[in-house]
């Protein structure tokens, strides 16, 4: 670096100068290796172990991600016994990118219309044509339409599986299942009421386990079908409810829906009749009318008589009965023949106010208490609530309830007197029973057994009787609202059973709306006649099914009622 | 000294050895869990076949279809309530064999009137000029039966029938017929003479020849007699008495 100096003897100085710089410029020099030494020292240490955490804890490069637990994208829907109700399946779906088709657009349109004929093959050749991006075919596709468009080869052509919802039993149970949108959002039933149980990811892996009984409800609704196909009604709706837990075994409207293609459905088969539909049930109130006077002492016991005129005036207007008694009769009497002139007197010794709270207790004075959203509320007199309301309210007019309140009303008079709302969840340890609140004295309970009873073996729903079942019950016909007037001729008949009656297990209600009489009736369209052979063909299906031992010498405690009973008359025409 | 200057070399040598044996540790536990991995989402793939095919079962045979099938194609309704039973007992019941009605009824019948001679076959030496066949019968029973004499003969009249060939079958109900149609002591006369014949005959073969023929043969006049002395009680029990009619054959 410095040029070779020709005296010796002045280098010395310099030479001392030059290696303190040369010492200072390898210390810097070193400092400044070591440091890069450092540096890439700790690079591949970081490196190795890194290598070597991967080497005892990573992945390998293989690991397949999310299949360590098979998630469905949508939860199930099973029924008590874990039969599925709705599950998501993937289903082929055909969709294609008109930017990307290469071939004849116009030989692949004929192609296409030939395969898929809901469109016709010039609306393929403009969609194709369009500078579209994406646009579906089919949805949904069979494996074998599926098939055949792949055998087309056209790249454009977009083949893909998606998430779909899936209903195996395809109509069973739709209004209580309910149905899904097209982007897997549930829109009605229990897939409404429980989306965000069924798509969130942490809760989606575990089936909704319902109370339904699929078994039972397939009888409810081919019984409750085959009776509105034969006496042409416009519209059907049945419960039944385990009376101790208020679980709902099966719950159906008809006319059915078929959730797999639910916008094929027609409004009115949209709605739900059980829970949404409010009717005045008529004659099925009668027994809590007799209750609530039971419980406020204004009974004292069935034997009571009143006066049943063949026409009662009253607060200016007339009550009548179908079929008068014209004398004197007990309380047996006028619950086994249905008398609304008796129910009407002992309602207004009931009084307005005490109708009300037990009413109200019952849970007839507010909305339908059930998960669905599809509910309504009872409609009640109101504000026009006077004495005269609170006799037609007696015996079933006057207040609209629907018919799942009416089978909780029953569950809670039978029970002994405990009220649980009803539930579409099964009870079990994730679910445990909430507890009830008393409404009914347990005596009162057990004594309505008897009397209700009675009307399925000598009143007017013998038809209902399931042989060695003990069904009691009380039919019902009331007389439809047309543009605010009772209808003479139209009617809906309903029925409300419990079995069996010497130890309550279920409650059963159907229903039929606008039943039109038939040759077998002859001419009545009664509830007696045509709902009532709906119960018992029903419980004669399920009530093995439910672990019910027929047994023909078995029966509540008669001796309550049957004393104060006679036999003279034997009509079952009327309600 | 050489052992000393390579004992670097054996140290570093030597760490190098753990350091693989740990990779090659590391390694074989990550192939394992590779392999686990492997199966499980196979298990999931197949659960996943499963839910489809399920799916797919569930909807083919779903209770809508089933319901179609039981009430239309085979025209099944749900089970009356005398259809179920209680318990075993009741189920037993039903399983009750029939017993041969045919046989004893028209005995009883023909028997009832001579029931006032049933205790003359208790003294059989004591009897009158009519009773010349129960006399012979009870020579072939004395043998054996101490007490139930009656009992015991009733007793053989299932057994003799079912195990006698055609033949016999057929002189059984001879004699019965005979005797059904000539009621009371009439037809014990009548058939007397022939049976005593009859019954004479096997009396004498009867110990050379093997012992269900001659419990055959004997069986014969014994029917008639037993049946004229058992009047109804014993009809209901055949069960009871096979038992007792294999040991009376034998013996004899």
């Amino acid at each position: 670096m410095n040029a070779p100096s020709p005296a010796l003897v002045a280098q010395r100085p310099e030479r001392l100068r030059l290696v303190g710089q040369r010492r200072q410029l390898l210390a810097v020099m070193h400092q400044r290796l070591m440091f890069g030494m450092v540096v890439y020292a700790g690079i591949v240490v970081l490196i190795a172990l890194r290598i070597l955490y991967l080497a005892a804890f990573g992945d390998h490069a293989g690991r397949k991600e999310g299949v360590s637990a098979l998630i469905p994208s949508r939860g199930d829907i099973v029924d008590r016994n874990g039969d599925p109700l709705a599950r998501t399946i993937d289903a082929w779906t055909i969709a294609v990118h008109p930017n990307k088709v290469i071939g004849d657009k116009l030989e692949l349109a004929r192609r296409l219309a030939q395969l898929m004929p809901e469109q016709s093959e010039e609306q393929y050749f403009a969609l194709l044509r369009s500078d579209k991006t994406f646009a579906y075919l089919r949805r949904r596709a069979s494996p074998a339409l599926v098939e055949a468009v792949n055998a087309i080869g056209e790249p454009g052509l977009a083949i893909e599986r998606e998430p779909d919802r899936l209903y195996p039993q395809t109509s069973l149970a739709a209004h209580v299942l309910g149905y899904t949108d097209i982007d897997g959002h549930g829109v009605a039933g229990m897939e409404r009421a429980f989306d965000e149980h069924l798509s969130n990811p942490a809760t989606r892996g575990d089936p909704l386990v319902l109370s339904i009984d699929s078994r039972v409800q397939q009888a409810l609704e081919h019984e409750l079908m085959s009776a509105m196909a034969k006496f042409s009604a416009i519209g059907a709706a049945g419960v039944v409810m385990d009376v101790h837990t208020g679980e709902v075994l099966a719950m159906t409207s008809l006319p059915e829906i078929n959730p797999n293609a639910p916008g094929a459905a027609t409004p009115d088969a949209r709605f739900n009749r059980a829970t949404q539909g409010v009717y005045e049930l008529g004659s099925t109130f009668k027994p809590f009318t007799v209750a609530m006077a039971m419980d406020s002492g204004v009974i004292k016991s069935f034997g009571q008589q009143y006066n049943c005129p063949n026409a009662l005036p009253a607060y200016g207007h007339i009550i009548h009965d179908t079929h008068p008694f014209g004398r004197i009769c007990t309380v047996a009497e006028i619950m086994e023949e249905s008398s609304n002139i008796g129910t009407a007197q002992i309602a207004d010794q009931l009084g307005k106010e005490r109708q009300k709270y037990w009413l109200g207790k019952m849970g007839f004075l507010g909305p339908v208490p059930i998960e669905l959203k599809e509910r309504s509320r009872a409609l009640t007199p109101g504000s026009r609530w006077g004495p005269f309301e609170t006799m037609t309210i007696g015996f079933g007019q006057g207040i609209a309830v629907a018919p799942l309140q009416l089978a909780m009303g029953y569950a809670t008079l039978f029970n002994g007197g405990v009220y649980h709302p009803p539930t579409l969840l099964k009870i079990d340890r994730s679910h445990p029973l909430p507890p009830g609140k008393r409404v009914f004295s347990e005596d009162t309970s057990y004594k309505m057994r008897a009397l209700l009873r009675l009307v399925v073996m000598k009143g007017t729903g013998r038809k209902a009787d399931a042989p060695g079942y003990r069904v009691g019950g009380k039919t019902g016909t009331a007389q439809k609202l047309i543009n605010g007037r009772y209808s003479q001729t139209i009617n809906i008949t309903s029925f409300a059973g419990v079995f069996p009656m010497d130890d309550p297990r279920y409650v059963i209600i159907a229903m039929l709306d606008e039943p039109k009489a038939t040759k077998d009736t002859y001419g009545f369209t009664t509830a007696g006649w045509n709902v009532a052979p709906v119960v018992s063909g029903t419980i004669s299906r399920i009530a093995p099914m439910l672990g019910v031992q027929p047994d023909m010498n078995r029966e509540p405690d008669m001796s309550q009622v049957l004393p104060f009973v006679q036999n003279a008359k034997q009509d079952t025409k009327k309600d | 000294m050489s052992a000393r200057s390579f004992r670097s070399v054996f140290m570093v040598a030597s760490c190098a050895t753990a350091a693989l044996g740990c990779y090659l540790v590391s390694l074989r536990v990550a192939s394992e869990r590779a392999a686990l991995e492997d199966v499980e989402s196979r298990i999931v793939l197949a659960q996943r076949d499963m839910r489809v095919l399920q799916t797919e079962i569930g909807t083919r045979g779903r209770l809508s279809q089933l319901e179609r099938w039981n009430a239309g194609a085979f025209a099944l309704s749900a089970p009356a309530a005398d259809q179920f039973l209680k318990g075993s007992f009741e189920l037993a019941r039903l399983a009750q064999p029939e017993h041969k009605v045919d046989f004893q009824a028209p005995v009883v019948l023909a028997a009832a009137p001579a029931l006032a001679r049933t205790p003359s076959l208790g003294a059989p030496d004591t009897d009158d000029s009519g009773t010349s066949p129960s006399a012979l019968l009870h020579e072939a029973s004395l043998k054996t039966e101490t007490r139930e004499v009656p009992a015991r003969r009733v007793a053989t009249l299932p057994l003799a029938i079912a195990k006698s060939t055609e033949k016999s079958a057929t002189a059984a109900k001879s004699a019965k017929s005979l005797s059904a149609e000539k009621p009371g002591l009439a037809a014990a006369h009548s058939a007397a003479p022939r049976l005593a014949e009859q019954s004479k005959t096997p009396a004498k073969i009867s110990p050379k020849k093997s012992v269900d023929k001659a419990a055959v043969v004997t069986a014969k006049p014994l029917t008639k007699k037993v049946e004229v002395a058992k009047v109804d009680p014993l009809a209901p029990l055949p069960a009871k008495h096979s038992g007792n009619s294999k040991e009376t054959t034998a013996k004899r």
